[in-house]
């Protein structure tokens, strides 16, 4: 307690006129992942609780109210009817809505079997619990307003400080659109497109610190596609590396198939035209 | 310039030495070849050039340019690293070297790069062959900048003087060099299989249709601009304190003009929208803008953004075959 009271003494409040903004963090469907990733800024949690009211995560908080909440942070994705009236509320009783993980932004891998038909899954369905009810998986964006997105799955723990640090201070940091490959090749990385490994670096958007990359492990692509991607160029590189369409296809969906609608044109395009890399290695390397 | 002779015994004592009383720094192979510090002369490994140029240990990647409290800004000190001594630094790498000085030191006086650049010896490895199939120095103007630049003779070293530096450094350990009484020839200083850039003005083939190729192929990765030993493009970030949101950082990294976020600006504009324009901008950039600026062209020939590319797209050959169509390759 007195280690408690010195900790506050020594620092000069920032802005001691201003309220705190009222902060939510809910999650809906998903693995509760990405809430875990605001918890492990341990260094920092005690004056991120400072610096904002905190005033609902249910993963962590014993009372929760679900209103008045300047930013609301919400983890997972719509995958049964309460989602859906939760999220509505939350919208409602928020000023500004946060998506927080690939659940949230692009419906990461619980939205994959969209790409399939209901036979496929049907059976694997919660069957006799009535109170969950089964609706199309999607990112939150889609039934309701979003104002900014904090990718990854997880995210990237520092991240989502910048993001909170920002919107105290009125300067909310502007999305990363870079690919992966510009951190990974700074870190000092070897690309491992080169070894044969089907890594979706180039299409990307990283501000990951190309973490899996650092790890010898290649990106499967869970921040999302890069504005400026080179779609059709990445697997047409694929394909050179002796990865079949059926493979390409299911990675590139398996995070952010969603935000990939124009897949199935473009690789039917891409088929169509035989392009060779001269000097690209082309071994296939354990996919 | 003098001339020493050592044969290669000592020349292990030499390094050996050298890592006691300094930081050696020289090319290593771990899954790449890298500089790395090293202490043993075993380690060194130069059948080939680095991987990774020389550059992140001068423009380092992160720089703190100040740190500010509110309005009040307070300037870092600028610690210089320990004496660094640099082997099997390529006449590429050392030329780079050459033309960062020229952007950071002689044109702005970067600091916070000549507080890496301080205290550090040069040591030259000359390469007999082009180390690389990519390797296109020859084309470009190079010049003699060195401490010390070694000449493999197989059992033994020449040795050539390129500054006051590396001549104190021989005297300093002259038990283990010899005078030698000739010269080194042009033809000794020549790289065989590198000049493979027949184009020395590339300013009038700006719309020609040959970089179509080049763009295709082009993933916009940036692995060209972090791997060239001479692209120094950065951009600015602030990071601040959360318990004090006033205050903070301003940090340096470095950037791409392979990115549309590169030329991003207010309101939303985008310069270089068009990858083909970014594309061309980083060759443009290397071969014709910074000799209008500077006079001499940025590029120096080490081949590491074909190299380091994921699919290889070889400029120099694009260029080449803008020229002289008739000789299309397949």
């Amino acid at each position: 307690m007195i280690k408690e009271t010195t900790r506050k003494k020594g620092r000069a409040d920032a802005n001691p006129s201003k309220a705190k903004p009222l902060i939510g963090v809910f999650g809906i469907t998903g693995c509760a992942g990405c809430q875990l990733s605001i918890i492990f800024n341990e260094d920092d949690i005690l004056d991120l609780i400072d610096l904002v009211d905190l005033r609902a995560f249910p993963f962590i908080k014993e009372v929760n109210p679900e209103e008045h909440f300047d930013i609301c942070i919400i983890e997972g994705l719509v995958a049964d009817k309460g989602d859906l009236e939760r999220i509505k509320k939350l919208r409602g009783n928020s000023k500004m809505v946060v998506s927080l993980g690939a659940c949230a932004c692009t419906g990461c891998v619980p939205a994959y079997r969209q790409f399939t038909l209901k036979e496929n899954y049907e059976h694997l369905l919660y069957q006799k619990m009535e109170e969950i009810q089964d609706v199309k998986p999607t990112p939150i964006d889609a039934h309701i307003k979003v104002d900014y997105y904090i990718p990854g799955c997880p995210p990237d723990k520092k991240q989502i400080l910048a993001f909170i640090k920002g919107a105290v201070a009125g300067r909310i940091p502007k999305p990363y659109d870079s690919p992966v490959c510009i951190e990974c090749r700074q870190n000092g990385n070897a690309c491992l497109l080169d070894v044969g490994k089907p890594c979706l670096g180039p299409i990307t958007a990283g501000g990951c610190d190309a973490v899996c990359i650092n790890g010898g492990f290649e990106c499967w692509g869970c921040r999302g596609p890069t504005k400026d991607m080179h779609l059709d160029l990445m697997i047409d590189i694929l394909r050179a590396k002796g990865f079949d369409d059926r493979f390409i296809q299911d990675r590139m969906r398996t995070f952010v198939g969603l935000k990939l609608p124009m897949l199935e044109k473009v690789m039917k395009k891409t088929s169509e035209v035989n392009v060779t890399f001269k000097g690209m290695p082309a071994q296939r390397g354990l996919p | 310039m003098q001339v020493f002779r050592q044969d290669k015994k000592r020349w292990r004592e030499f390094l050996i030495r050298l890592s006691r009383s300094a930081e050696l720094i020289a090319p290593v192979k771990t899954d790449l070849l890298r500089f790395e510090p090293i202490t043993d002369p075993e380690q060194i490994y130069l059948e080939k050039n680095a991987y990774f140029p020389l550059k992140e240990w001068f423009f380092r990647k992160e720089e703190v340019i100040f740190q500010f409290t509110g309005n009040k800004l307070t300037v870092p000190a600028f610690t210089a690293p320990k004496q660094r001594i640099f082997f099997g630094v390529r006449k590429c790498d050392l030329n780079a070297i050459r033309h960062q000085d020229m952007v950071f030191i002689n044109d702005v006086g970067d600091p916070y790069y000549k507080a890496q650049r301080e205290h550090s010896l040069l040591l030259g490895y000359h390469c007999n062959t082009a180390p690389s199939q990519y390797c296109f120095c020859g084309s470009m103007d190079l010049v003699d900048f060195f401490d010390l630049m070694f000449y493999d003779k197989e059992d033994y070293f020449l040795i050539e003087v390129g500054s006051d530096r590396g001549e104190a450094l021989i005297a300093e350990h002259h038990d283990l060099f010899e005078q030698h009484n000739r010269l080194i020839t042009q033809d000794e200083k020549h790289i065989p299989g590198a000049d493979r850039l027949k184009v020395k003005d590339i300013a009038h083939l700006y719309d020609n249709p040959g970089w179509k190729e080049g763009v295709d192929k082009c993933l916009s990765c940036g692995a060209c601009t972090a791997l060239c030993p001479t692209c120094y493009c950065f951009e600015f970030h602030d990071e601040t304190k959360l318990a004090d949101p006033q205050s903070g950082e301003r940090k340096r990294f470095w950037s791409s003009c392979q990115l549309q976020d590169f030329t991003r600006v207010a309101g939303d504009h985008v310069f270089r929208k068009e990858r083909e324009e970014r594309f061309k901008h980083r060759i443009y950039h290397q071969l014709d803008y910074f000799r209008e600026k500077y006079g001499i062209q940025m590029c120096v020939g080490c081949g590491r953004c074909i190299e380091g590319c994921p699919t290889r797209i070889d400029f120099v050959d694009i260029i080449n075959r803008m020229e002289r169509p008739e000789k299309k390759e397949a």
